[in-house]
């Protein structure tokens, strides 16, 4: 077909028609976007360049009574490995060195991070972590392994940095210091000082300032003031001393692994204030090793066993029922009570109601308690209640557990309730209950509230301080406290805790070995499972500090009475305090005039004027005396021995030469 | 006057970029910042675990030293301080 002219201009025409039409269509969609959808894409700009971002509070640290860090925010790091990253053969040469340098650091074999890389690699993972949480001083080293020192992108390093709550202690007082952690669902866990102070005083407010995106995931501050100031959190200064805290947790250590312990617990109060200096829990994990698990100082509530005697035994005294010098039939180690058999581990015939308690004799006490309050149960619970002890202590951590003190009609009295109770059984308490009741007997009978905190503090600004706070006043009359207190001390002396006696330093408390799981009895009897404990307070005439250390199930074979288990615990805290403060003399000045030797002096001075050459009588003379005189005459004294001169071998009155030779017998 | 104003946009694109160029700084330095916080914390909690009694004792016990039975004997001179 020919090309004609007008052919071509028809062509022309509808290809230049149909572009605009088309430039029509670029008009009318941009007028659309400019006008129509306009105002939702500018607010889309503006919200991915423009943030009101939160400026982040840094949370405050938690501080031992001496001022060391006990918990405090820091960044931790986790270091992972882009595996294809390096060229291969970068890597094949790179690859052992940086196993073998792992394998030092983290102490498993070289092989094991050689094959866990070299599949990472084959895997084609792009990030294998190699190590998590570490702390920055082994960031810095892992940095300088072999690979990993060349960088992201020769060397495939991936570090990524997370704040993070960090105990300097360890795991020392771990369940105490506590933390707050808020997981995915919201659910948030608070133990400890940490855990209960969170959200009043360490969290602190977050800020809030406007900020524009400057690229490279950096944002620059619009205005330059904040919407919201950031409110730092303030720091707490705890109660707890580093020095006993590290004694208590070791020696529980040492006793819960030599008894092969399923749990235990060691909490140490200053008597006066109520300050706790020292609380360790330690529980057993699978493979056999102990780390702090749960506060059980705080929170488990179980039967006390011996070590609530006490309370029954000054209940009796205070109602004077009894007195110390009443004589109680323990027979021969073996009773019944209404058709139950209490027993204890020997009999000890018919003794003082002190000596029960000095030998901790259960017969003894379910006696004294079951004949005197058995028509009027309602009075001996009465006064258990008068000293506070159904009720929680309202510490400052968050789980205490609950006290339970039966009474008639409850469903756990029963006619043997009343002898259970006289021993420590088919009541709860826990540990620190029982600690706060020994600590008010060594604090002249003022029950004080445990105390975690001294003071909030924003920098050296004091928010808010803590102070002793009294639960009872007086738990009971002097005399009382006076018996009970005697009863203590000769527990340690010639009772139940014999084996533990110092003749250094001086204790008192009561031993504890109570049964625990026997509501199958003779399952119990297969297996028997006991709970050992030691309350009590040093020194025993006045006392600074009292102590509980409660040893859970710890391995029949090795032993399980209070003062073998528990016991040593006590003992060493108490060894440690007694040898930390220094015995004072105090001595008016040192310029003492003694009559004795300023006589002995003048007639020394005497006799070294008059005589030069003449020799003096030195017989009685101390021998460093006469050693200096004749020495100072120039004579060569050849003496044996110490103390008073007895011969001498130049008689008195001759004259003597220069460097002549004397000798002085002794 | 297309000079002066050309100057002045110089002068607030420069003003601008250095605004920049400072939070990519203070960013920076917070970052050197927290990490010798890290290095500070972490060198103190090494500190407190090596002047732990308890790691002390393990230390010198191969010396023959142990603890004393025994507290230290002080005398305070009252007429001196």
């Amino acid at each position: 077909m020919a090309t004609t002219e007008t052919n071509i201009l028809n062509r022309l025409y509808f290809v230049a028609g149909s572009m605009f039409v088309f430039a029509l269509a670029v008009v009318f969609k941009l007028c659309v976007i400019q006008f129509v959808q306009g105002d939702v894409y500018r607010e889309l700009a503006e919200e991915r360049t423009i943030q009101n971002m939160d400026i982040p509070a840094n949370r405050g640290n938690v501080y031992s009574v001496d001022g060391s860090l006990l918990a405090t925010s820091i960044p931790k790091y986790d270091i992972r490995i882009d595996a294809i990253q390096p060229k291969q053969e970068l890597f094949n040469t790179l690859v052992k060195p940086l196993a073998d340098s792992l394998s030092r650091y983290s102490g498993k074999p070289l092989s094991y991070h050689l094959n866990k890389i070299k599949k990472a690699r084959l895997d084609k993972n792009r990030y294998f972590l190699l190590a998590r949480d570490i702390s920055y001083s082994d960031y810095i080293r892992i940095r300088n392994f072999p690979m990993l020192n060349l960088g992201a992108i020769r060397g495939g390093l991936i570090v990524t940095q997370e704040e993070k709550r960090d105990h300097p202690m360890g795991g020392i007082a771990e369940r105490t210091i506590g933390y707050e952690k808020i997981d995915e669902d919201g659910n948030v866990t608070r133990p400890g000082i940490d855990g209960y102070f969170g959200k009043t005083y360490l969290r602190g407010t977050n800020g809030k300032r406007l900020m524009q995106k400057i690229g490279n995931r950096k944002w620059k501050p619009i205005v330059d003031y904040d919407q919201v100031e950031p409110q730092d959190g303030y720091d707490v200064y705890t109660t707890i001393d580093v020095n006993i805290q590290d004694i208590a947790h070791h020696s529980l250590l040492g006793q819960l692994e030599k008894y092969e312990a399923d749990h235990g617990c060691a909490v140490v109060m200053d008597v006066k204030t109520g300050e706790i200096k020292a609380i360790s829990n330690l529980g057993r994990n699978q493979s056999g090793s102990y780390y702090e698990r749960l506060n059980y100082a705080v929170g488990e509530s179980h039967e006390p066993g011996s070590t609530f005697k006490v309370m029954a035994f000054m209940a009796a005294l205070e109602d004077k029922v009894i007195d110390t010098s009443t004589i109680v039939d323990t027979k021969n180690g073996s009773k019944r009570f209404y058709g139950r058999t209490i027993s204890d581990s020997r009999g000890h015939g018919k003794i003082s109601a002190a000596r029960a308690l000095e030998v901790s004799s259960n017969i003894g006490l379910a006696t004294i308690i079951d004949d005197h309050y058995s028509k009027q149960p309602k009075k001996f619970v009465n006064r258990l209640k008068s000293w506070k002890l159904h009720n929680k202590l309202g510490v400052s951590l968050i789980g205490e557990g609950k006290p339970v003190i039966p009474e008639p009609g409850d469903a756990i009295w029963s006619k043997n309730a009343l002898p259970s109770m006289a021993y420590g059984y088919n009541l709860r308490m826990t540990p620190l209950q029982t600690l706060t009741f020994y600590n008010a007997i060594a604090n002249d009978g003022e029950m004080v509230r445990p105390r975690f905190i001294n003071a909030v503090k924003e920098f050296d600004r004091e928010v808010k301080s803590f102070d002793k706070e009294v639960i009872n006043q007086k738990i009971c009359s002097d005399k009382t406290l006076g018996e009970i207190r005697e009863i203590l001390k000769n527990v340690v002396v010639r009772g139940t805790g014999q084996r533990m006696y110092s003749e250094n330093f001086s204790m008192a408390g009561k031993t504890g070995t109570a049964r625990t799981d026997y509501y199958d009895f003779e399952e119990w009897k297969k297996d028997r499972k006991y709970v050992s404990s030691f309350a009590g307070y040093f020194p025993a005439d006045n006392p600074k500090y009292s102590c509980i250390v409660v040893i859970h199930k710890p391995s029949t074979k090795v032993g399980f009475y209070g003062a073998d288990v528990s016991g040593p615990v006590f003992k060493r805290i108490a060894q440690k305090i007694y040898t930390e403060t220094p015995l004072i003399d105090e001595v008016e000045s040192l310029e003492v005039v003694d009559v004795k030797i300023e006589g002995q002096y003048e007639s020394f001075y005497k006799t070294s004027q008059l005589h030069k050459t003449i020799m003096p009588d030195v017989v009685g003379l101390p021998a460093m005396d006469a050693l200096a005189l004749l020495e100072n005459m120039g004579l060569k004294v050849n003496m044996r021995g110490t103390g008073t001169v007895k011969t001498q071998s130049i008689n008195k009155g001759v004259k003597v030469k220069l460097n002549q030779i004397i000798v002085l017998g002794t | 006057m297309i000079i002066f104003i050309s100057v002045l946009a110089i002068i607030m694109i420069a003003s601008a970029h250095s605004a920049d160029q400072k939070v990519y700084e203070i960013a920076r330095l917070k970052n050197e910042a927290k990490e010798l916080r890290s290095a500070f914390v972490d060198g103190r909690s090494q500190l407190m675990r090596l002047k732990m009694e308890s790691s002390i004792i393990k230390k010198v016990v191969e010396k023959g030293i142990i603890i004393s039975e025994i507290p230290p004997q002080k005398i305070k001179v009252k007429t001196q301080n």
